[in-house]
């Protein structure tokens, strides 16, 4: 229906641009780049000074205002913050200069825009498991900008698009026509269309991966981390597919790497690389899950309502990793209960069981406990369980419908 | 290029720049009048009287519910009234690829209200883009002379829109029957309340 809208939904960093990066690509396979050669093309302060890259800063610094006032922004002080001091250790000579936005969109993307200024999804947090996952993500984006590659990639291609489409764009003409999504979520503005003008190619990508180990490095964290998350990613990805009965989806997205597996392979080397012997490693675990304690819940929310259960399950069991805890086996539950198949509701009630037994269970897991039992004709414990939910929310939305249920 | 749903167009709305069919195209209209009178909708079992006259829009052979019918006053991003008539256990509000990633859940006889109102949240999440959901109430309500309820919702969706919504439902018979208006928070919401409220009390089942 839409070839295009499927090309470019749920556009990954770690995946590169897709059909237009693979147009880019040169089709041979490029020699490994290398950590050490991944020296910063800008300084403290960048400006452009040709005409080209200065017209498109100033498309950007429109672009940005326009994202800086989008009520889709988390605007938590204490996120962004956070957000702001990863940047500013894994910014390179750029780290003052960068500014960074979080977008609520349960999706896992980051981007950097030829500016110097970052947006961050929400679904993103949700699935690193430590700061320097997170960093290593930032870093990655960090690297794109330290080594020009939208300017770059933008001479590539500036045969065929003209600038003034780029112009038009910008100012609304073309935007709708476009119709280019920035992923499932969002479309910020034009920027969809903005962004797709500015594709990596493989060789940037294995440029912002290389740079990105060797940032994280330096700033302490475990470099390892960087190939981790790639190997997370491709497992949600796989586990959801494998859920609905077919492959991968991100075929052609991946085409535009040699192959998945070299791409962490290489990973796996930059970070031997990186570490300088006798030097202390950090994955900062412990300061990332108090950091984004505030808003997980809505995190896990946000991603299990979506009913994709393969990957929420996936993901689940991943930060399980970590340890269970009471809210991650309430949102197990959700993930059956949504899904709903034969015997889904019998696996969501152990699990909202098992919820409730840990001290940090959530209100909600009272109530799905209460409605459990309730509907296996456990009347009194359902009460009980009831009790206990509008004990801990007594103003909850639902408890004009509670109290008439428990009667 | 917002993600609008209405029930049983909400694919067709999500992507208009994509679809091979835009409302207006080939000289042919979306909707279809819905005068001030009893009128049947979804599948025919449910009648309702509107206070003055709307826009009802027509199936697409497609991609509906038979079960399912949207009206809309000015128009589905600013407003509308869905109509859920007589939903079947283990059937869809929408029509969707089983092999899509996300899903929204299918309806069964045995859901109460707080599990039809997490069918409802997943279908604005899944097919209409709301990055942000809250629900405000749930409720008992007597609807079609039942035990039923109603749920007050509000979600902020992809255009950076908040929508605030009602919806009153009771499943009767093991079927879900349901009638639900959507509208942006601001202004359209408060103007179409008094016309959904004399839709929902007006609605009675075909004998």
């Amino acid at each position: 229906m839409c070839g295009r809208c499927l090309a470019l939904s749920r556009r990954s960093l770690l995946l590169g641009g897709g059909a237009a990066a693979a147009s880019l690509a040169t089709g041979v396979a490029n020699a490994r780049i290398l950590p050490k050669d991944m020296v910063p093309l800008v300084g403290p302060g960048f400006k452009p000074t040709d005409k080209d890259e200065q017209g498109i800063w100033q498309l950007m610094d429109r672009a940005e205002e326009e994202i800086a006032g989008s009520n889709l922004l988390i605007t938590d002080p204490a996120l962004t913050g956070y957000l702001k001091d990863i940047i500013g250790r894994v910014g390179g000579p750029a780290a003052q200069d960068f500014r960074i936005y979080l977008a609520h969109i349960p999706d896992f993307n980051a981007m950097m825009f030829p500016s110097g200024f970052a947006v961050v999804f929400s679904g993103l947090l949700l699935r690193m498991r430590n700061e320097a996952q997170l960093a290593g993500v930032i870093a990655h984006e960090s690297g794109h900008f330290l080594r020009r590659h939208m300017i770059r990639s933008w001479r590539d291609q500036r045969r065929k698009t003209d600038i003034f489409a780029i112009a038009s764009m910008a100012a609304g003409v073309g935007g709708a026509a476009g119709g280019v999504y920035l992923g499932d979520y969002v479309q910020l503005a034009e920027l969809g269309t903005l962004l797709s003008l500015f594709v990596y190619s493989r060789e940037m990508e294995a440029e912002a991966d290389a740079m990105g180990a060797k940032l994280i490095a330096e700033a302490g964290y475990e470099p390892i981390e960087m190939a981790t998350i790639w190997q997370q990613l491709i497992g949600e990805e796989t586990a959801s597919a494998r859920y609905r009965r077919k492959r991968r989806r991100r075929g052609s997205l991946f085409d535009s790497h040699p192959s998945s597996d070299s791409r962490l392979a290489d990973l796996k080397l930059d970070a031997a690389e990186v570490r300088a012997a006798g030097r202390a490693y950090d994955v900062g675990r412990e300061r990332y899950l108090s950091r984004i304690a505030s808003i997980r819940p809505t995190l896990l929310d946000d991603q299990v309502k979506l009913n994709d259960p393969g990957a929420s399950q996936y993901l689940i069991e991943t930060l399980a990793q970590d340890g269970w805890n009471g809210l991650l086996r309430f949102y197990e539950g959700e993930v059956w209960r949504l899904r709903n198949r034969h015997g889904d509701d019998v696996r969501a009630g152990q699990s909202y069981a098992a919820a409730v037994a840990y001290p940090d269970a959530p209100a909600d897991a009272w109530r799905w406990h209460g409605i459990t039992l309730m509907k296996a004709g456990r009347a009194g414990e359902a009460k009980s369980a009831f009790a206990r939910y509008l004990t801990m929310k007594p103003d909850a939305a639902d408890a004009a419908w509670v109290r008439q249920t428990i009667g | 290029m917002m993600r609008r749903v209405a029930l049983a167009a909400g694919m067709a709305l999500a992507l208009p720049a994509c679809s091979t069919i835009g409302a207006g195209e080939y000289g042919y209209s979306s909707y279809a009048l819905v005068q001030v009178r009893r009128v049947a909708v979804g599948d025919g079992s449910l009648i309702v009287s509107p206070p003055r006259p709307y826009n009802r829009h027509r199936a697409f052979l497609w991609s509906d519910v038979r079960d399912v019918e949207d009206w809309t006053l000015n128009g589905p991003y600013l407003d509308g009234i869905s109509f859920v008539s007589g939903l079947k256990s283990g059937a869809y509000l929408i029509r969707q690829s089983k092999r899509a990633d996300q899903q929204v859940p299918k309806f069964r006889d045995d859901m109460t209200p707080p599990e039809i109102a997490a069918m409802l949240e997943s279908l604005y999440r899944v097919k209409g883009g709301a990055v942000e959901f809250r629900t405000l109430g749930l409720q008992p309500r007597t609807f079609l002379g039942t035990g039923g309820f109603q749920l007050d919702y509000e979600h902020l969706d992809s255009d950076e829109l908040w929508r605030k919504g009602r919806a009153v439902g009771a499943v009767i018979n093991g079927k879900l029957y349901l009638i639900l208006m959507d509208a942006a928070r601001s202004h359209y919401y408060a103007t179409v309340l008094p016309d959904f409220e004399a839709i929902a009390a007006s609605a009675e089942l075909r004998r």
